[in-house]
């Protein structure tokens, strides 16, 4: 319960403090106190007054703000999608959401497809050094190129999320499994004539759960940022685009929610393994 | 794996010296135009050709490679550094400073470091001179990339405080600072070598992903993300040496995770 509340207060820790970034960021940038609308010659002199308004709005204005619109719902207004961020959200999330668990569980199984084998037969050299070489592979190219090269492929979105997590996850759960095959209690469950199926699923997986578990968090951050490349490398209509999209556009505003949102989901997805990786451990 | 790893070091030492030495055997710079010779396919005169712009490849793919090999690593002392400071006084200090320090780590840890970087990014002007625009996307990498060594240096530095030696140097009424310069760091320089190592290929391919979103070194400067930017949109199948960059990169990247210390064999 005790590792819970803190877990909890974590995260609200990271909305409030994402909220005092976003006014900082939006009022501080760069050019912040030039708006172009001013020099409309057809804006009217309450749409003046209130782009001025907001211009000396203080940083504990914009704060304040915010998190009243927060509290109602109301995450503010991109400027450059003309649309509330709360929609955009709603409309943009569904794709990415899909996505994402889609390439999560493929690149968790092929990891862990590839790297059973390199963990149970830990002299076998060859599987070891091929395998290890294509998980090398991949990790030598940046995120943006895999989603290019399988696009040119007419692969789906989910494989390179797939391709990215992947080698990741084989080369933890290969030293893991590893450790987790030379164990005593597994050699003599195989000495008594076990069959190798079993000794996976009730040796080896349940003593490597607790790390897996724990991978599994970081294995969320991963796919949330090779979706950013990706969305925009194939053009998917889903948050990572728009929050390429914000960022080629500076709506500072837009942009700070999304990383808000995508805190939040980690820092949950976190504190959940942590705690399972506790009950488990 | 000593051989690859040999391999790898003599591969990055050909490239590095290719690189730095471009002036001496690149025939031509990498903004000079050929303006009788646009996307020109591979030639004695241009061995991987030429962009929209009449620009060798070959240039700027050796300057590009220069910008990246160069700027990554200072980029990951900066973080290093960074790191040192913050993990070594939080180790040290404990209490509130280790906390505070510790609570800013998992906050930048608990963000994906790319959308770290295109807010950060995006912050900043868009539209600024080339060389400010290094200078901003290797600050960027290095300011923002502290976060996970700082949580390794603050183990190891935690670590140290309660040992023998240590003990025994304060004991003896040796000041805190000389404590902390003559035993501490060049204990913990192992683990910041590590951590250093690690750094630079993901600096380089955070670097090429951010020039491939369009958010990275702006033009003509060349480097790995701005050339392969080039490919989107290209025939590749029929157009193969635009992959050139993409094979420089995955070498380069491949080759400097080769040469990662690791537990089970270090450096």
């Amino acid at each position: 319960m005790h590792r819970i509340a803190i877990h909890l207060a974590r995260i609200v820790a990271i909305v409030f403090l994402s909220g005092v970034v976003c006014a900082l960021l939006v009022q501080f940038s760069p050019g912040s106190n030039v708006d172009e609308r001013e020099l409309n010659p057809k804006a009217g002199e309450g749409s003046l007054q209130a782009l001025r308004a907001r211009k000396a709005a203080t940083v504990s204005d914009g704060v304040w703000r915010y998190f009243r619109g927060l509290s109602r719902g109301d995450l503010g207004y991109s400027e450059s999608n003309n649309a509330s961020i709360a929609a955009l959200i709603v409309d943009r999330g569904p794709a990415t959401l899909r996505e994402i668990a889609e390439g999560l569980l493929g690149g968790w199984l092929l990891g862990l497809a590839f790297a059973i084998p390199a963990g149970r037969f830990a002299k076998a050299s060859i599987y070891d050094a091929l395998s290890a070489a294509g998980a090398g592979f991949l990790l030598s190219l940046p995120a943006a190129l895999i989603a290019y090269l399988c696009l040119l492929a007419g692969a789906a979105p989910a494989i390179i999320l797939a391709l990215v997590v992947a080698p990741r996850i084989f080369q933890f759960a290969k030293n893991l499994l590893r450790q987790a095959y030379a164990a005593a209690h597994v050699e003599i469950a195989r000495a008594r004539g076990i069959a190798e199926p079993r000794i996976l699923f009730t040796h080896i997986l349940p003593s490597a759960g607790p790390q897996l578990i724990a991978l599994a968090a970081a294995s969320l951050s991963i796919a949330i940022g090779a979706a950013i490349p990706m969305e925009a490398i194939c053009d998917v209509p889903g948050l990572g685009r728009l929050a390429w999209q914000a960022a080629t556009a500076r709506d500072l505003p837009l942009l700070v929610n999304l990383t808000m949102l995508i805190a939040i989901a980690t820092s949950s997805a976190a504190a959940l393994s942590e705690i399972l990786s506790e009950q488990r451990a | 794996m000593n051989r690859i790893r040999a391999v790898a070091i003599v591969f990055l030492l050909f490239v590095a010296m290719a690189a730095l030495t471009a002036e001496l055997w690149v025939p031509s710079s990498y903004e000079v135009q050929f303006r009788t010779a646009f996307d020109a396919a591979p030639s004695k005169q241009f061995p991987l050709g030429t962009d929209a712009l009449g620009r060798d490849r070959l240039a700027r793919l050796i300057y590009g490679t220069r910008v990246s090999l160069l700027l990554a690593p200072a980029a990951a002392i900066f973080s290093c550094a960074t790191a040192a400071l913050l993990g070594i006084s939080a180790g040290w200090a404990g209490g509130f400073a280790e906390v505070s320090i510790m609570s800013a780590a998992d906050l930048f840890l608990s963000v994906p470091w790319m959308l770290s970087l295109l807010m950060v990014r995006a912050w900043l002007p868009l539209n600024v001179s080339p060389v400010a625009s290094v200078a901003i996307t290797f600050a960027l990498l290095g300011a923002l990339g502290w976060a996970a060594p700082a949580r390794v240096v603050r183990a190891a530095a935690g670590r140290l405080k309660t040992s023998d030696f240590i003990l025994i140097a304060e004991a003896h009424g040796i000041a805190r600072w000389r404590v902390l310069w003559r035993h501490v760091v060049p204990n913990l320089m192992p683990i910041l070598l590590a951590q250093f190592w690690i750094a630079v290929p993901v600096y380089i391919l955070a670097e090429t992903t951010l020039g491939m979103l369009g958010l990275g070194i702006a033009e003509p400067l060349p480097s790995w993300g701005g050339l392969l930017r080039e490919i989107e949109g290209s025939d590749v199948l029929s157009h193969l040496w635009l992959l050139a960059p993409a094979l420089l990169l995955a070498a380069v990247t491949g080759s400097l995770q080769l040469l990662r210390p690791r537990q089970d064999n270090p450096l």
